[in-house]
């Protein structure tokens, strides 16, 4: 089966918006991940399974609004005993399935269905205050956060703190209507989708 | 705007919740013999208080978690949040 990104036909690359007479250093850079293999994975609420036993990929399930990660997978936490997985690894849940028993967890892979927007540069955070109602400036690396953007459901996943980069998860339904929101906030500094 | 404090997330603007109502009513026992009456009282009959009141609210956007608040209807002070589980003293 051809799988097509959520933003294929609406991600082009080029320069846009306030942009002439800037370095690319100092453009907003705005990317689509995709590719990846995304599930979540939720406790059930009647399980006692003590969760800090798990080690998925090498990584233990972080705390609440907190994310793990190594160079292939990054797990966030997505509410009260649920997180999402984000993996390189495609056959993660497949190696990794026999530590969730059925009774405690639900396993749901929902690779489909996400839109992942990256965004890099010094700005970053300039962009997010447009249309979310957080305090974007308190928000450290490896912080995770559910919020809203413009109306639209998003999760905020900081990754890295110098160069300034984010991960702006939405349904992929919503995807569209996320990158437009997000790329007109980043027209008035100036941004080159790559 | 309201700035509602989620037992989960911590302070978050009201764009983020839904409003769930009256976080006083008790659902009927199971398997228990209930009137009509009792039962349209428990699925249409709210109170509409003046002053302080206990309400459900979802923070939809955020943890997606049900939780209590006590709020002042009328000057919408949020005095309590608690989760589900929890009392409001």
């Amino acid at each position: 089966m051809i799988q097509v990104s959520s933003l294929n036909f609406v991600h082009k690359v080029g320069k846009f918006g306030d942009h002439d007479k800037k370095s690319d250093n100092d453009l907003l850079k705005v990317s689509e991940i995709n590719g990846l293999l995304i599930f979540q994975i939720a406790k059930y609420k009647n399980s006692s399974f003590d969760t800090s036993k798990i080690k998925l990929d090498g990584l233990s399930f972080p705390s609440s609004l907190n994310s793990t990660s190594n160079s292939k997978t990054r797990i966030l936490w997505y509410g009260p005993d649920c997180w999402l997985v984000f993996s390189y690894n495609l056959d993660l849940i497949d190696k990794e399935k026999n530590q969730f028993n059925e009774i405690d967890f639900a396993i749901t892979d929902i690779s489909h269905s996400r839109t992942i927007i990256e965004l890099e540069g010094s700005l970053v955070n300039e962009v997010l205050k447009k249309g979310c109602p957080l305090d974007i400036n308190s928000l450290k690396v490896d912080n995770c956060v559910n919020s809203v953007y413009n109306g639209v459901t998003i999760t905020i996943d900081i990754i890295s703190d110098n160069p300034k980069k984010v991960r702006i998860l939405g349904l992929r339904s919503f995807g569209e209507s996320l990158y437009h929101s997000l790329t007109d906030s980043c027209l008035e500094f100036g941004y080159k989708a790559v | 705007m309201l700035s509602i404090k989620c037992p989960f997330c911590g302070y978050r603007s009201q764009k983020e919740f839904a409003y769930g109502g009256d976080g006083t009513v008790k659902r009927p026992e199971l398997n228990q013999e209930i009137s009509d009456d009792k039962w349209n009282e428990f699925v249409y009959l709210r109170k509409s208080p003046r002053g302080k009141h206990v309400e459900l609210w979802h923070h939809v956007a955020g943890c997606r978690q049900w939780f209590k608040v006590q709020r002042d209807t009328v000057t919408h002070e949020i005095f309590q949040t608690a989760k589900m589980n929890e009392e409001i003293k």
